[in-house]
């Protein structure tokens, strides 16, 4: 009642406890991360359908004379890499999405440290997700090489280098998910706008950048190799269009119109996407009210 | 301790807070009290730093909320029941909260155990009525041990147990030195468990003094029953004394102008028998009313007038 009796408690406030230190923040996401089904639901969904897509477009593709199997490889991907963007949407907009940004930014007033740690361990999930999920792919393609009589050789030529930028490019997609959501904090928005620049915008800047489609002579075309285009540049540097790139082998040459960034080129210009989101999904967080 | 000053906070034109100066001190409860849209929660949440103020500060123990080293051992903070991811178990989401100060698991026990969630510990929190809403929410506040609670709206949606809970709950942290901020919109659950009420209506500071001293007022400002069997000479004395006197059935007035311990000493002195004598009730809520009756009113003019 008095305040009399307030010493003990009064005087404890200044002296020093724990605080939220980086280390603890990053353990916190991931038990959050973790406790929820969400996340589980999208690695399940992202290794299944990685490896039955890859498995039916492989046994289509074995009847083709020149089948080569690990070409196959990746195509899985083309549907499956929507998990990872949808896991990163559900952790960087779920917070905000159900008023648990509240409880989360009263304990880390700083704000920031939150953000980084869920870049942390969605990587982290999302890397166990994506190994698991091209191990999924590679099964995919067993059946129809073994129909074809082909051992699958994952160790020869830029098939590594593939299969590494398979796993990246799905931890790159949980990432940019995970930018989008905390940037825009709430969860449609951020997965249209996922929808909308990863897989539809490189499409249309694709079809329209194409020099046949743009009213090139095809005859111009010939021995120089495809010119590139404007369209078909903004396609490659698009966040979905450069993403797709690492899941090409560095042998495989640019798409008509494009300029040739290989996969590791490719790679770079996502991740520079990613970082661009996060930073501003960043100053978003530091400057604007949590609700 | 908590200090408000000058505090005002503007979305676009709409101004929620508007120059608010209030004091929670330590060994206290600070009863926050206004109507629904006055600004109680907008206030809370610029104290804990979700949202920043237009002007003015607010401090805890001397520091902005973003600059205490430990938060969740300074201030206890429960916001909204809404501020749980409802996919999570209460267990879960307590331990992530634990998990950022490097508090126990046997603290996350301790805590589900002295809020009564031990049932519910492990059921998704999405599933929880808005009482264990409420209940895992001040589980959280009561996590790291803080000197200072912020509870916003706390027995909103308790069964009659956890009202009397909270109330007891409220009533030992201030007695152990704690400072608490309680807010809500019922002045009868203040009057029974917060030493002084800072009222709110639209944003503004409306009254800032003890309990006592709002019953007292409300009380004057009321309306004192009393039945006696001799109501001429009582009605006669307090009339005398500059009450209004209102005869009704059965022996009964209604006494306007003088408080109960008037109506008692009047009757004394004029040698009436009195056989009850109280307030009517809601006279403490009719005194809250006419204090933020206007605050209330503009509003929803301004509700009919922004809904076209």
């Amino acid at each position: 009642m008095s305040a009399a009796t307030a010493t003990p408690h009064g005087a404890r406030a200044t002296t020093a406890r724990p605080g939220p230190a980086f280390g603890r923040v990053v353990a916190a996401e991931g038990t959050k991360l973790l406790s929820l089904r969400s996340p589980w639901w999208a690695a399940a969904v992202t290794v299944v359908v990685a490896g039955v897509i890859t498995y039916l477009s492989a046994e289509a593709s074995s009847v083709d004379p020149g089948f080569e199997p690990l070409d196959s490889l990746s195509t899985g991907l083309a549907l499956a890499h929507l998990g990872p963007l949808v896991l990163g949407v559900l952790v960087g907009a779920g917070e905000f999405r159900t008023g648990a940004s509240r409880t989360t930014f009263t304990l880390v007033p700083r704000r920031w440290p939150v953000l980084a740690a869920q870049v942390l361990v969605t990587a982290a999930f999302a890397l166990g997700t994506a190994v698991l999920a091209t191990a999924a792919s590679v099964l995919g393609i067993l059946p129809s090489a073994a129909s074809r009589g082909i051992t699958v050789d994952l160790t020869s030529d830029d098939t590594p280098g593939l299969v590494l930028g398979m796993v990246l490019f799905l931890v790159a997609l949980a990432l940019f998910g995970l930018a989008l959501g905390a940037l825009l904090r709430r969860t449609v928005p951020a997965l249209v706008t996922g929808l909308l620049v990863v897989v539809i915008l490189p499409v249309v800047l694709t079809t329209a950048g194409d020099p046949l489609v743009s009213g090139a002579d095809p005859a111009s075309t010939g021995l120089a190799g495809p010119p590139t285009t404007v369209l078909g540049t903004l396609a490659v540097l698009s966040p979905g269009g450069a993403a797709q790139l690492m899941t090409t082998s560095a042998s495989a040459g640019p798409m008509s119109g494009t300029p040739d960034l290989g996969p590791v080129g490719g790679g770079l210009v996502f991740a520079a996407w990613v970082l661009v989101v996060l930073v501003a999904a960043a100053v978003r967080l530091r400057a604007r009210d949590v609700r | 301790m908590i200090e408000v000053e000058a505090l005002t906070k503007r979305y676009g034109s709409t101004t929620a807070v508007d120059g608010l100066t209030f004091t929670a001190p330590p060994g206290t409860v600070t009863g926050f009290l206004g109507p629904n849209g006055a600004g109680k929660s907008t206030t809370m949440r610029v104290v804990v730093g979700l949202e920043r103020p237009t002007s003015g500060t607010a401090t805890i123990h001397g520091r902005r909320y973003a600059d205490l080293p430990a938060p969740l051992h300074a201030v206890g903070v429960m916001l909204d029941a809404r501020s749980v991811h409802p996919g999570r178990t209460a267990y879960k989401h307590l331990l992530a909260m634990a998990q950022t100060h490097g508090i126990s698991k046997a603290r996350v026990r301790e805590v589900i155990a002295q809020t009564g969630l031990e049932p519910a510990a492990h059921r998704r929190a999405g599933t929880f009525s808005l009482g264990m809403g409420q209940r895992l929410g001040i589980a959280g506040a009561l996590l790291g041990d803080p000197a200072t609670l912020i509870l916003d709206e706390p027995v909103n949606g308790l069964d009659p147990d956890g009202v009397l809970w909270v109330r007891r709950l409220v009533r030992d942290l201030a007695a152990e030195g704690r400072t608490v901020l309680l807010s809500s919109h019922l002045m009868h659950e203040l009057a029974l468990c917060a030493d002084r009420v800072v009222i709110i209506g639209r944003g503004r500071l409306l009254a800032d003094a003890p309990v006592k001293e709002i019953v007292e007022r409300s009380e004057r400002a009321g309306t004192v029953r009393v039945r006696t069997p001799d109501p001429e000479p009582l009605t006669r004395e307090l009339v005398a004394s500059g009450a209004q006197v209102t005869p009704q059935e059965g022996g009964v007035l209604h006494v306007r102008g003088a408080s109960v311990d008037d109506v008692g000493t009047a009757a004394r002195r004029c040698g009436a028998t009195v056989l009850e004598l109280g307030t009517e009730s809601g006279s403490l809520e009719e005194a809250y009313l006419q204090l933020t009756g206007d605050a209330v009113e503009y509003r929803a003019a301004d509700a009919r007038g922004g809904a076209r």
